[in-house]
């Protein structure tokens, strides 16, 4: 097994009696996408910052490569970031911003003329290298800042929500383009963002974070399909969460019907919260379905029709439906048991992987 | 940056404020405790609190810088009003400042000449048939100047809290139903006090210390706080009495500070815009 | 409103009128062979050929500009370096005390300040002249450099400098490549304002200088308690003309700058 290229042992920050990280542990390996996906004050920046150097821990490790990072000021680490509002210094134009870092370096000045035009290249700003900083768009300035940041071979790219800034079309464009560049340079990636769809398209693996804490990791397709619990499924993607009852393995109880389900490894009757997908449910006639569900208002999406629904128990449903239907009209709900989610409250991830890892491999 | 590095560069600054900013008021309070023989005294107090000349000079300047500051004001207000509603407000707005890039003393030397006995407003009064009157060397000339030089002072900052206000308010202000005069007195007025409050701190206090002009323009009729400190340094010698009206001009300046809320700096950084609050 | 209008153009124009009459009768009878400002009596340049016969007063003039533009460049270098310094102070009731202490001669009466400068250079047993002087001013346009200053380095993105270090420059080079650029035209305008202090001043020169040493607003006041002399008028025809000059060329850069940002954000749409 190789060097994980970031590890943090038992890291937590204090700023005054506000704790930012909580016992955060993990690794990062060479060479991968990883996202830190929270809501804003939920200690994904900090952890970047911590990264970059700009933070110290108040307690815990930091290793780089397996060496402790701290006592390296910023300066000294092969690490680059780039910044939410890309921080391009305006009073240098296009290729003075790229070739910052050389020129600090005092790298030789033929040197720096290839190297920047190389890199502009590649963002696709050859044309624009004695453009002023303030004639970009928005869409430019992000290229500037990823030229900036990688022209320095860093061996770790911290990016630190990027897009937030760009408009939708444009931000869907650089998240293709990011990645490719990811592949293309091989080296890791760290990209902080409270955007779950930009986290789960680009990802190899994602943190989701709350309040301090890492909540879940784990490639985009396992955290969307097995959140290990409320908030992670609510972040995540859009859901329904009702209560329910694990009567016994494969079998749970909800909305006062059993249902089958692939879901195992708890005690018997425990209290437990389903997840239903909204894409997963297919709407059919009453007595066709698993679940009836009462109308109540229907929105169209354009590629769906988004129908909100409730049960007798007065559980809102949200169901993604290619055809319309009707307001105020019963419908039937159809799912399989694979389709059923079950959360346990307060498992920890380490359990809620151990449980996975013994029934799944049966 | 390192600790150290930083206060390195930090020195020079400090040595400033220790040597120019917290010695010399140290030093006014200290001095005005000695009396003409050196001794240590609170004669100097009890002099001023006693004497009905200070006395009466202190309101007397207190009076007239009232007098500068509301005559100020009163044409200010119409002024940068007005100034608002023009095209090219900026260019003359710059208008407004230029004069006061030319030095003071010249000003107050071109009112030597145009109020003298034989200068020109004599002799229109002549012309109309009122004949001359003596008009340099009175309060009047005093107050005269000193609000000619003080209303660009006030007009900028008024000036300035007029064009900050959102244009949306006044058109809402009329939509929903005002005047012009009511929303001048029930929108924009309310919304300009800060401007105001900014022009009378910028006026009031070297209003009550324009010695210069007390000699040039009032004769040695108007005494104000700032010509008796001007005498007791410069002519009489007497510096601790000197100190001690300049304690109390000190006192009177937080005074005015605090009754007209937060401390506005020296005038000529309003007058570049350089501030833009 | 059309006649609200009107109204205001005239009183504008009155107030206008006002500003500016004394100062264009100074310039008018600069150019009278009287020796009064009563009757204008025949146009001469006389009044200019004095003036530039007078060397006392060109060596005056000569003597304010120079100590404007020393004391300015040496008050520009400390109030940048206290402006940094206080920037940088970590606590926020530090810094507010750093301010209210640099404050402190920007709300003083120039009466106070002369005095108790005078006080301080007798207690120091400095003698009068132009090193007084050149301290004074120094002393007084500190604070204004600062409060010009601070904005601007306040108004830097953290980010800017974060980000520097990120790729890796060193204190002194974040200091030197990021951080001076970005503040320079807050240095530029508190030079600027600085210099214009200078030439301003008047009351607190009077108090700390000598016999030896005059500036033009101190030449002035005391031939202005002489009488009139109109070699001053043509002095302060030249002055306002200079001013005049100063103040166009600011407004023409302020016109070009804001035409170029609106050029540019133009660019960058049809870019976008």
């Amino acid at each position: 097994m190789t060097t994980p290229i970031i590890e943090f042992q038992h890291v937590n920050k204090f700023f005054g009696d506000f704790q930012a990280l909580k016992d955060i542990n993990f690794q990062l390996d060479q060479g991968k996408f990883y996202s830190l996906l929270g809501p804003s004050g939920s200690g994904k920046t900090t952890i970047l910052r911590t990264i970059a150097g700009f933070n110290s821990v108040t307690s815990g490790t930091v290793l780089f490569q397996g060496k402790p990072l701290k006592n390296v000021p910023p300066n000294k680490r092969r690490v680059n970031t780039i910044f939410q509002n890309y921080a391009l210094f305006p009073h240098l134009n296009v290729f003075d911003n790229v070739a910052f870092g050389l020129s600090i370096r005092h790298v030789p000045k033929d040197e720096i003329q290839t190297r920047v035009m190389d890199a502009l290249k590649m963002v696709h700003l050859q044309e624009l290298a004695s453009r002023d900083i303030n004639e970009l768009s928005g869409g430019q300035q992000q290229r500037v800042a990823i030229a900036r940041a990688i022209i320095n071979e860093p061996e770790l790219l911290l990016l630190d929500e990027p897009l937030s800034a760009l408009d939708k079309k444009l931000r869907q464009d650089m998240q293709y383009e990011l990645r490719e560049l990811q592949q293309r340079l091989g080296i890791t990636f760290v990209f902080v963002t409270h955007d779950q769809e930009e986290a789960l398209a680009m990802s190899d693996e994602i943190f989701v974070m709350d309040e301090g804490a890492i909540l879940q990791n784990g490639t985009p397709v396992d955290i969307y399909d097995e959140p290990i619990n409320h908030f992670v499924a609510d972040f995540i993607g859009e859901s329904n969460i009702v209560k329910g009852t694990m009567v016994k393995d494969y079998e749970v109880e909800f909305v006062g019907k059993r249902f089958e389900c692939a879901d195992a490894g708890m005690r018997p009757n425990e209290p437990v919260e389903v997840v239903l997908r909204p894409e997963d449910l297919d709407v059919t006639t009453p007595d066709k379905g698993k679940l009836i569900v009462q109308v109540d208002s229907q929105l169209f999406r354009g590629d769906h029709f988004e129908v909100v629904a409730y049960d007798a128990d007065h559980n809102e449903w949200l169901i993604h439906s290619t055809n319309p239907v009707k307001e105020d009209a019963d419908i039937g709900l159809f799912f399989e048991p694979e389709d059923i989610h079950v959360m346990r409250f307060n498992e920890k991830e380490a359990d809620f992987d151990a449980r996975l890892e013994q029934y799944e491999g049966e | 940056m390192n600790t150290t590095a930083k206060r390195i560069y930090y020195i020079p600054y400090m040595l400033w404020i220790l040597l120019f900013v917290i010695a010399p008021v140290a030093l006014i309070v200290y001095q005005s405790f000695f009396n003409l023989d050196h001794q240590a005294t609170i004669q100097n107090y009890v002099t001023y609190l006693t004497s009905s000349t200070y006395l009466r000079m202190t309101l007397n300047s207190f009076w007239y810088a009232f007098l500068i500051t509301l005559f100020t004001v009163l044409i200010s207000y119409p002024a940068a009003l007005f100034l608002n509603q023009l095209k090219h407000k900026d260019f003359w707005l710059l208008l407004i400042i230029l004069p006061t890039w030319i030095n003071l003393l010249l000003k107050a030397y071109a009112f030597i000449g145009i109020f003298a006995q034989n200068g020109s407003v004599n002799q229109f009064l002549g012309f109309i048939g009122i004949g001359p009157k003596q008009i340099l060397f009175t309060d009047f000339s005093f107050i005269f100047v000193a609000t000619y030089i003080e209303i660009p002072f006030m007009i900028l900052p008024i000036y300035n809290a007029i064009a900050e206000i959102d244009p949306a308010l006044l058109t809402a202000s009329r939509d929903l139903g005002a005047t012009n005069w009511q929303t001048l007195i029930r929108v924009i007025l309310p919304l300009t006090r800060k401007g105001i409050t900014a022009g009378v701190q910028a006026v009031f206090i070297p209003s009550l210390s324009l010695f210069m002009l007390t000699r040039l323009i009032g004769g040695n009729r108007v005494i104000t706080l700032g010509t008796a400190i001007e005498e007791h340094f410069l002519t009489t010698m007497n510096w601790g009495m000197g100190s001690t009206i300049g304690v109390v001009l000190i006192i009177m300046m937080f005074i005015s500070m605090a009754l007209t809320g937060e401390h506005k700096r020296k005038r000529k950084e309003i007058d570049t815009g350089a501030t833009k609050e | 409103m059309q006649r609200k209008n009107r109204l205001g153009r005239v009183y504008l124009v009155i107030v206008f009128l006002v500003l500016y009459l004394p100062i264009l009768y100074l310039i008018y009878f600069s150019f009278s062979s009287g020796s009064t400002m009563n009757t204008f009596k025949n146009f001469t340049w006389a009044n200019y050929r004095t003036l530039f016969a007078d060397t006392r007063l060109i060596q005056i003039v000569l003597q304010t500009l120079l100590l404007a533009l020393l004391s300015s460049l040496i008050a520009t270098v400390v109030g940048t370096m206290g402006a940094l310094g206080i920037a940088a102070s970590k606590r926020t009731s530090t810094r507010n005390l750093m301010l209210s202490l640099n404050n402190v001669l920007m709300v003083s009466p120039d009466v106070i300040i002369g005095a108790s400068f005078l006080i301080l250079f007798t207690m120091l047993g400095i003698s009068l002249g132009f090193g007084s002087v050149l301290a004074s001013h120094i002393a007084f346009s500190i604070p204004i450099v600062v409060l010009m200053v601070l904005p601007r380095i306040q108004e830097m993105d953290h980010a800017l400098i974060d980000a520097a270090y990120d790729l890796g420059a060193s204190a002194p080079q974040v200091l030197n490549r990021v951080i001076l650029p970005f503040i320079t035209p807050g240095i530029v305008a508190g030079y600027f304002m600085a210099f214009t202090y200078s030439l301003d001043d008047f009351a607190v020169t009077f108090f700390v200088t000598g016999n030896g040493f005059a500036t033009l607003s101190v030449e002035i006041y005391s031939r202005a308690r002489q009488g009139i002399s109109l070699e001053i008028n043509a002095l302060s025809a030249l002055m306002f003309v200079f001013a005049l000059l100063l103040v166009l060329i600011y407004f023409f850069i302020q016109v070009h700058q804001s035409n170029r940002t609106k050029r540019n954000k133009q660019k960058a749409r049809n870019a976008a």
